[in-house]
């Protein structure tokens, strides 16, 4: 396989709150390799996007308590503010959740998407926005040219995202940090939003991380994906693997809690029981053990570390390390 | 289910249905411009301001052509002439012409509130927009000087600094802006903690952009309405102020005029000659309440909380 265009390695960020320190990314690792599309799952307050956020050191008021993010050999946790505001933008880029709130409303929408070019590039405002309007064509905006004049409220969501996405790629950056980018959106425009992004993946060979809690939404687009839960990765692999025989009891539950079209009418839905645990107080032993179906003596006592399972998967979990397969009702 | 179909409907018709309206683009400048013009009494204010505001600039030409006197012009034998031939709004005391020093009066009045507003306005939104968007100790510390400078009685305040200081138009300008930027302070710190929650902010970092560069470019943007806001509310204040302050002797000295220290030496010729307190009085009394009108017009229009 060839070198790891971005390297995250033992990362540790947390919270200060009034009752204690919530570990948010409590000892997250993994790769990604340049083209790749990651897709990183796991529901609301697992750390998905605190761990985005700590890449591009924005995580504040989170801390980056220790672990290293490597990205072309430099040590981005160790890099100086100037040099991280070389790399935000420029190398590494971001797109967030909601559309409708990450363009600056006093702004033309032309004038924002040129903004990295004129900032890394020194580029002037005819120069910068030319590009600008041409990407804006390419991201699928028709008339580029009249709609750069617009502002951000006359455009409708599945827009400012598309917007939000050439300005991401002014600068051609090698990553792309898509946050739950389909999450606002209704299905139809996710479905395009998403197109794009796989375009974009295969036109710009950026690689992409994509951020969400939609396992659909992984299952079209990621070969690779990393599952979390309160903080830790619990199963990471090939996502034809993960959804097929998923080696952590978390991945199980989650994807058979999914409605399926072809089940019968009245089949009641199978929720995962319980709560996600309280991140300043986690359970002893594996997080999801109070909420586990299969869980064995071991689980409340030891943290079980990513291991191997199977031919290509990494799971935390003792019962499939032990070899026991997941299956049930 | 999401097929590469789907590529090719992204430059299809129900992309391209929201793309070819040809409406100007609407920003909230030219809304709130259209706003504005629609009141007309706030737009007569204006006017008004406007015009006060040119004949204030071109004093020395009306001194010239229409009065034909200079404002310090003393003629001990035309003392206390009532509005009319030679003096067409009488004059004073000491002869000078009430008419001439009106418009000379207009020039210190209005240019110290001008330079009052310039000033607080300048140094209140740098210390908000700090104190908002780093937060923390630098915010807590810059806020209780805010307090502390909100907590001194402003009327003694001015005394004593007029006592120290010597009142000329820019000395007593900076003197009333010591006070008056804290509000301003206040009123830019809160609407920067309000803005900065914004996913645009942290968007706009993700791009590299430094803090000052957010600061100026992208967070002084969204607080300007509320900056224009409190300008055009603050300068009938500041006039009030001015003029209260030449009134009590602690302002503008005679014999440069203005319209507070006119009054002050009214005061004691009211039973027999009371233009002297009429005229100086109704141009305070107008100039302030057109301010305010307009003030109030530039709110409805500007300011996004009243959408």
């Amino acid at each position: 396989m060839t070198q790891p265009l971005l390297e995250v390695q033992d990362l540790h960020t947390v919270f200060s709150t009034k009752e204690g320190w919530v570990k948010a990314v409590d000892g997250v690792s993994f790769e990604l390799h340049p083209g790749e599309t990651l897709g990183i799952v796991g529901e609301s307050g697992c750390g998905k996007s605190v761990t985005a956020l700590s890449i591009m050191r924005l995580q504040r008021p989170g801390l980056i308590k220790s672990g290293h993010v490597m990205f072309k050999g430099d040590d981005l946790t160790k890099a100086t503010e100037d040099e991280m505001r070389d790399v935000r933008g420029k190398e590494i880029a971001m797109i967030f959740q909601d559309p409708m709130t990450s363009l600056n409303p006093v702004f033309r929408t032309g004038w924002q998407v040129a903004e990295p070019l004129r900032l890394h590039h020194g580029w002037n405002a005819k120069k910068s926005l030319t590009s600008a309007i041409n990407m804006l064509g390419r991201v699928g905006i028709p008339s580029a040219t009249e709609r750069a004049e617009d502002y951000p409220h006359q455009f409708s969501g599945g827009m400012r995202q598309r917007v939000m996405i050439a300005m991401g790629l002014t600068t051609t950056p090698e990553v792309l940090i898509a946050d739950e980018p389909t999450t606002a959106l209704d299905v139809t425009i996710q479905a395009q939003i998403l197109d794009l992004l796989r375009h974009v993946n295969q036109e710009f060979g950026t690689a992409t991380i994509l951020i969400t809690h939609n396992l659909g939404v992984v299952a079209g687009m990621c070969k690779r994906i990393i599952v979390m839960y309160a903080g830790r990765i619990v199963e990471a692999g090939p996502t034809a693997d993960v959804f097929a025989h998923p080696k952590h009891p978390y991945t199980w539950a989650l994807l058979r809690s999914i409605p399926r079209l072809d089940a019968e009418r009245h089949e009641p839905l199978k929720p995962i029981e319980g709560l996600p645990p309280n991140l300043v107080d986690l359970p002893g032993g594996c997080a999801f053990h109070p909420r586990c179906a299969f869980k064995i003596e071991k689980c409340s006592r030891d943290v079980p570390a990513l291991q191997r399972v199977g031919d290509t998967q990494l799971s935390a979990c003792w019962v499939t390390q032990a070899g026991t397969e997941l299956k049930g009702a | 289910m999401i097929g590469p179909s789907r590529v090719a409907e992204l430059d299809m018709p129900g992309a391209a249905i929201e793309g070819s309206s040809t409406r100007p683009a609407q920003s909230y400048w030219n809304e709130s411009w259209e706003r504005l013009r629609a009141n007309r009494i706030g737009i007569m204010a204006g006017a008004l301001i406007v015009v006060f505001a040119l004949i204030a600039v071109l004093a020395p030409v009306f001194s010239a052509v229409l009065t034909h006197y200079e404002p310090q012009t003393i003629d001990l034998s035309k003392t206390f002439s009532p509005p009319g031939s030679g003096h067409l709004l009488g004059s004073d005391e000491l002869g000078r012409d009430t008419l001439t020093r009106l418009i000379w009066g207009a020039r210190v009045t209005l240019g110290v509130a001008l330079l009052t507003v310039a000033v607080s306005l300048t140094v209140g939104t740098a210390v908000g927009m700090m104190a908002g968007y780093y937060g923390g100790w630098f915010d807590d510390v810059l806020m209780r000087l805010v307090d502390t400078v909100l907590a001194i009685p402003a009327i003694f305040l001015f005394i004593l600094m007029s006592i120290l200081f010597k009142p000329t138009p820019v000395s007593l300008a900076l003197i009333i802006a010591s006070v008056g930027w804290g509000q301003v302070a206040r009123l830019v710190r809160g609407e920067v903690l309000s803005v900065k929650q914004r996913d645009f902010i942290l968007a706009t970092r993700s791009i590299g952009a430094r803090h000052l560069r957010l600061m100026a470019r992208h967070l002084l943007p969204n607080v300007l309405p509320v900056l224009i806001v409190a300008a055009s509310l603050g300068v009938g204040q500041i006039i009030l102020i001015e003029a209260a302050l030449d009134f009590l002797g602690l302002g503008i000295q005679p014999p440069t005029a203005s319209w507070g220290n006119m009054l002050t030496n009214a005061e004691s010729y009211f039973f027999h000659s009371v233009w002297l307190v009429y005229f100086p009085g109704v141009m305070i009394f107008v100039t302030v309440l057109a301010s305010n009108v307009f003030g109030n017009a530039i709110r409805d229009a500007f300011d996004p909380r009243l959408k």
